[in-house]
């Protein structure tokens, strides 16, 4: 009965094979499927933390403050020593508070986490005495009139709240921030010692008029005691526009502190905008480095100077560059390791059918078939066991980014298909030498036994 | 009849002398996957170790981060200290040194000859100074490489960007500054565009500036950079607060704090990522060893019918798990070395310093990983030889 094979029953019968392989010693299988599926989860969880984690650490780097600073350009020389400026009262140049909201029209608008306009003054304060109706206790202070949780009204409708609570986080109130447009106060740790005040207590400030006669002073009620570790802790914080009120000085500030989310700068990075091709120039314009998020700042705030704080920006970028990196590399490693582990179980899975392959050759297939025939089963097994794996390496994923961060990195198509194309090019080239050995085996001797 | 146990234990060995080397193919592939196991157990055990204490030190980079002021200053009258408190400062610690500046505030006027323009500005008297070109910039001034200045040799002055410009100041010209009477004059080393207070500033020497302010021997205020962990770091202003009773110690709130929050989150992510990698490639290893035990059966099928007592046998194996093991985790440990050198070079710039107790450890793991993947061999226990020897799965 010479009957050639049809190319349908051919197909079968390499399915019924590769299914038999399967179901005949499922044990096996499932060990090298188990092997390959950690080994990917691995994998996934390790690539999908490191995807996120630059991200996430940048945002909570912001925890270290402003990283602009927004001056302006016809400002005299300040002269600041111990957070007190001892310019004399009308010295220097003030910037627009209506210019604010231009900040989030630039280009980088969703970088900017946050910002917080100051005008600082120095202020006689004293104390109202109800009984005596007089006022008591005459010191100076400094005045810092800022925003807290102020709402901007953006061009597009919608509204931002910042202020100096979101740029200076380490800002810590006992008791509760001033509301805006009401008569009320923080006082620094220090300032509150040294004027005995306390929160519900009145304290009245009062920058001079030289051309009244009589003072009026402004009293403020405290609300709470700030612990900045800075120079503020010397000084009484209210809003923005009780500040201007008292200074006389309406809809100005002085020094804009800008927190912005940005790529640490590179070599790339470092170089002047004016000397660089158009092509290039466009490329920095398009990256968030915290130059060029200063540039256009720049641009919609004419007349300004616009600086990066370099203390913050460059350990901010040194520290992230760094952990960055040294997350890649635990990921390389754990991706070797995962690599090497999951080749050898395939090799081991391809060695130990050596009687096999010979009773096949034995029964006439080519070695091409035999090659193609484990190979089929090699492939099947890396995309099952690099799918669950996929799934074991997100779930193990989110709950690192819930613990560590509180939030979970996003699953993405990217790491899935790396982790599948892994899968697939580890195990076929771990059982990619046992295969060529496999190809010369003589039927016979291994038939027999030896 | 003289020796049947030292027979035994020679048979023993050879046994598994022959397990080893019979299929030298699958000892390969045991090799492979133990030693790498221990090649990446050894090294992020390593870089745990030492990435924390690489971090604390990057944190450096923000410069000072404890401030040692004058106490009860009042607002018009800042107070100085006297300046050898810089010497009771500890300088040695634990996690590394601390780089102590002593600084020196005031308010002088400041002219250009050369433009012949004129302005007042704050003068900072800083001991050493730390002189930073402007063509340097943007990098910051690297706190641990400080390049001081030899006192009274020539007078150098490190100008702010602002103060510059308002004065029109040229690199290497004249500044001359005057309270009073009293005078100085210096030369213009370089110029600081930082975005802090820096920038409206002429820092000189400390010595320069107390002859001018007619402050000999007095400082306003020393900059610490300390290093360390941040519960380190609050032990360390605990302590000098207390050696220094006269003087506020206090941290800088922005970049303590932020350190805090920062170093917690990054120890954090090692310390998951390196365990959950440690145990996963742990599980690994184990499946792809606990596979290649399962063929087995042939054998352990013989030894029976030889007349191999089952718990003999497995003694057999479980030896020829812990040789493989100790062979696997002492070259994978070696290849962590080298592993974590190149990773140590390649994250700080620094090689890694090998931890020795992490080897052993590494190797002790491999081992006890393999022992356990040969775990299911005991379901061989029950193997009977004659249905290994028909043929029946």
């Amino acid at each position: 009965m010479n009957r050639a094979p049809t190319s349908a029953t051919t197909e079968l019968m390499f399915l019924r094979l590769v299914a038999d392989s399967f179901t005949r010693r499922p044990r096996r299988k499932v060990l090298t499927a188990a092997a390959l599926s950690l080994g990917m989860a691995v994998v996934t969880a390790a690539l999908s933390v490191s995807l996120d984690v630059g991200d996430r650490l940048a945002s909570e780097f912001r925890s270290l403050g402003a990283n602009l600073i927004v001056t302006p350009q016809a400002d005299s020389l300040p002269l600041e020593i111990g957070g007190v400026d001892y310019r004399p009262v009308n010295a220097g140049a003030y910037l627009p508070e209506a210019d604010l909201p231009k900040i989030k029209t630039v280009f980088w608008h969703n970088n900017i986490v946050a910002f917080a306009p100051v005008l600082q003054t120095t202020v006689k304060t004293a104390r109202w005495n109800r009984e005596t109706q007089e006022l008591e206790n005459p010191a100076e202070a400094v005045l810092i009139g800022t925003w807290v949780g102020h709402g901007v009204k953006l061009s597009d409708g919608g509204v931002f709240t910042t202020g100096i609570d979101r740029t200076n986080s380490w800002w810590t109130v006992d008791g509760h921030w001033f509301v805006d447009g009401r008569r009320e106060c923080v006082v620094g740790v220090k300032a509150a010692a040294r004027l005995n005040l306390r929160p519900g207590d009145e304290v009245s400030v009062n920058v001079e008029d030289p051309s009244k006669m009589v003072q009026l002073f402004t009293p403020l009620t405290v609300t709470g005691i700030l612990s900045t570790g800075g120079d503020e802790d010397n000084a009484i914080v209210t809003s923005l526009d009780q500040t201007q009120k008292i200074s006389r000085l309406s809809g100005v500030y002085r020094t804009l502190y800008i927190s912005a989310l940005t790529k640490p700068e590179d070599e790339f990075g470092r170089r002047d905008p004016a000397t660089m091709k158009p092509a290039e120039v466009e490329r920095w314009m398009c990256t968030p480095y915290i130059s060029s998020i200063a540039a256009s700042i720049k641009e919609v705030l004419p007349g300004t100077d616009v600086r990066v704080i370099r203390r913050v920006a460059e350990g901010e970028g040194t520290i992230l560059t760094r952990v960055r990196a040294l997350l890649w590399m635990v990921t390389l490693a754990a991706l070797l390791a995962a690599a090497l582990a999951v080749g050898a179980s395939s090799a081991a899975s391809v060695i130990e059918r050596r009687t096999e392959i010979g009773l096949m050759k034995a029964l006439g297939a080519g070695s091409g078939t035999v090659g193609f025939l484990l190979a089929a089963e090699q492939l099947l097994l890396a995309f099952v066991g690099g799918g669950i794996g996929y799934s074991l390496g997100i779930v193990l994923a989110r709950l690192v980014g819930q613990r560590i961060f509180g939030i979970a990195p996003a699953p993405s198509m990217l790491v899935l298909v790396a982790v599948l194309v892994l899968a697939a090019g580890v195990t076929l080239l771990g059982s990619a030498i046992p295969m060529r050995r496999a190809s010369r085996y003589e039927p016979a001797p291994i038939l027999r036994g030896e | 009849m003289g020796a049947p146990g030292a027979q035994n234990r020679q048979m023993f060995w050879r046994i598994v002398r022959r397990l080893l080397t019979a299929n030298r193919g699958r000892l390969f592939v045991i090799l492979l996957a133990l030693g790498a196991g221990a090649a990446v157990t050894s090294a992020l055990l390593n870089l745990q170790v030492d990435a924390k204490r690489r971090i604390t030190t990057e944190f450096r980079a923000f410069g000072p981060n404890v401030l040692v002021l004058p106490k009860n200053t009042s607002l018009s009258d800042s107070g100085t200290l006297p300046e050898t408190i810089a010497h009771s400062v500890p300088a040695n610690l634990p996690s590394g040194r601390v780089v102590v500046t002593s600084h020196l505030y005031f308010v002088a006027a400041v002219s250009a000859p050369e433009s012949g323009k004129s302005i007042a500005a704050v003068v900072a008297g800083t001991n050493p100074v730390i002189f930073v070109k402007a063509s340097l910039l943007p990098a910051p001034p690297r706190a641990d490489t400080p390049t001081a200045l030899p006192p009274s040799t020539r007078r150098e002055c490190v100008v702010g960007a602002k103060v510059a410009r308002l004065l029109n100041a040229q690199q290497d010209a004249q500044l001359a500054l005057t309270i009073g009477d009293r005078r100085e004059t210096c030369q213009i080393a370089g110029f600081l565009q930082i975005g802090g207070p820096e920038d409206d500033r002429v820092q000189i020497g400390l010595r320069a500036a107390q002859r001018l302010a007619d402050l000999p021997g007095r400082i306003s205020s020393l900059e610490l950079i300390v290093p360390g962990k941040p519960s380190e770091i609050q032990t360390y202003i605990t302590e000098l607060q207390h050696e220094l009773p006269d003087a506020d110690v206090r941290p800088i709130r922005q970049f303590t704090d932020a350190q805090t929050k920062i170093y917690g989150r990054i120890s954090g992510i090692l310390n998951f990522t390196i365990g959950t990698v440690l145990v996963l490639t742990a599980l690994c290893v184990m499946a792809a060893m606990t596979n290649v035990a399962m063929e087995r059966r042939n054998d352990v099928g013989l030894m029976k019918a030889i007349g191999g007592a089952t718990r003999r046998v497995l003694r057999l194996f479980l030896a020829e798990a812990a040789l493989l093991g100790l062979a696997g985790g002492v070259m994978g440990a070696a290849a962590g070395i080298f592993l974590s050198v190149w990773l140590g070079k390649q994250v700080f710039g620094v090689a890694a310093q090998p931890r020795l107790i992490v080897y052993p450890v590494a190797v002790a793991l491999t081992m006890i990983v393999a022992i356990l993947s040969a775990y299911p061999l005991r379901r061989l226990a029950g193997v009977r030889p004659a249905s290994v020897f028909r043929g029946e799965a």
